[in-house]
């Protein structure tokens, strides 16, 4: 007991004088002026990141392919080491991803019992990467821009083209459900949603960019990146990261089994021909 | 485009997507589920033989339900039949013990009748040789009432007028 005094004493003392020595030594004023600063939250104007020398591309992309690439890696790593040990009693990590799977796969199979299997694999992918994607926000890792400044790599959501690609991708897989299940019909019962992928979309980069702009607000003064970022930078991030995941996955599958439920008229003829037989 | 929208990088997006989706359902998402289909079948089949086997037992055991009922039966019916067997012999043996009495009785009877008839006979031979004697002694005396000498005969030498 004496000794966790002992340590939150430190730590406390360390954090006072970390603040006035922060305060003291003062910034050396800032390089844009905050209403710049947002709009290149926004609008990526500015700073553009050059993609293996090919193209210019904004940041959200950098993150997408990195977010990728480590998803891809820790798989592989899994399914390398970690999937032909798994046993019939599970342990930690394979209870961690067996729990994983099967939320997705139950969610899948809840909201579209007719035909889930496509849908339980594309739920996992992208509540995967909507997850870690918000998350990697945390780890603020940097890049330079075309013009040589260095940048923050965002969320790969709080890009406008990666929530349209993911609202309108969304929007693609519910539609294949409805045509697989329910033809031209399904296309129809899709067609109807037709404002889905703009408000998929536009909720993925609603929600990751005002968690942006929160977070470049409080890091543009000095004086509110002291303790407020614990509670911005990680708590909220982590609770929008489980909320954006929670949303854009519920919808699919809920659309999606919405689109591929069979008609009445195939299900009576189903019957039918069951008595039939 | 407004808001910065770059159709290519949707499309360099959708690949990326594409990508991560097949990689992740190929190195992560089948096996994981293909382990626990497995096993969800491992724990079905052994539910199922579980289930069998109770089936099994519960059959045995109605086998020995009836086997144990047809061995009660059994018994009863043995019972049944010794009870009458028991009860029959004991008839029999009542029906010849009352024959074998009214055997006895009757030969009792029979012997009683000879000895009474063989009495009756030789208490009436005798007679006959007392009165044939008295007959006798009554002609060798002359003068007497041969009432009165017969009676004295009779009673053994006394005079009769005596008593």
């Amino acid at each position: 007991m004496k000794q966790r005094n002992k340590g939150l004493a430190i730590c406390l003392t360390a954090a006072v004088l970390l603040l006035i020595a922060a305060l003291l030594a003062g910034s050396p004023g800032p390089s844009e002026s905050v209403q710049e600063a947002m709009r290149d939250a926004v609008l990526h104007g500015t700073g553009q990141i050059s993609l293996f020398g090919l193209m210019s591309v904004n940041p959200g992309m950098i993150s997408a392919l990195l977010v990728t690439a480590f998803l891809l890696l820790c798989a592989a790593l899994i399914r390398v080491f970690a999937i032909p040990r798994f046993q019939y009693r599970p342990r930690k990590l394979q209870l961690a991803l067996e729990e994983l799977v099967g939320l997705f796969d139950g969610m899948a199979k809840s909201n579209s019992p007719h035909r889930n299997r496509f849908l339980g694999a594309y739920l996992f992918a992208a509540g995967s990467y909507i997850f870690v994607g918000t998350l990697s926000e945390l780890l603020g890792l940097q890049a330079v821009t075309i013009h040589g400044h260095p940048i923050t790599l965002p969320a790969p959501l709080s890009d406008v083209n990666a929530a349209i690609a993911m609202g309108t991708l969304s929007y693609l897989v519910i539609l294949s459900g409805g045509i697989v299940s329910n033809g031209l019909g399904g296309v129809g019962r899709t067609l109807k949603e037709f404002s889905l992928p703009i408000s998929m979309s536009f909720r993925l980069f609603g929600a990751l960019l005002s968690g942006l702009l929160v977070t470049e607000l409080v890091y543009y003064y000095v004086a509110l990146s002291f303790v407020l970022p614990v509670v911005v930078g990680v708590l909220f991030t982590l609770l929008h990261a489980l909320i954006q995941t929670y949303v854009l996955t519920m919808l699919t599958a809920l659309y999606y089994g919405e689109v591929s439920e069979p008609s009445p008229k195939k299900e009576k003829k189903k019957k039918l021909q069951a008595e039939n037989a | 485009m407004p808001l910065n929208i770059n159709l290519q990088q949707i499309l360099l997006h959708w690949m990326n997507l594409a990508i991560l989706t097949g990689g992740l359902y190929f190195l992560l998402y089948k096996p994981v589920k293909d382990f626990m289909d497995k096993r969800a079948a491992h724990y079905q089949e052994l539910e199922d033989q579980a289930a069998d086997k109770l089936a099994q037992a519960e059959q045995l055991k109605a086998d020995c339900q009836a086997k144990l009922d047809a061995a009660d039966e059994e018994i009863h019916q043995e019972r049944l039949q010794a009870q009458q067997a028991a009860a029959q012999a004991a008839q029999e043996q009542l029906a010849q013990a009352e024959e074998q009495a009214q055997r006895i009785v009757a030969k009792a009877q029979a012997e009683a009748e000879q000895s009474k008839e063989r009495a009756l006979r030789e208490s009436q031979r005798e007679m006959r040789e007392l009165a044939a004697r008295a007959a006798k002694k009554l002609a060798a005396k002359p003068g007497a009432d041969f009432f009165d000498q017969f009676l004295d005969l009779t009673e053994g030498g006394r005079t009769h007028e005596g008593r």
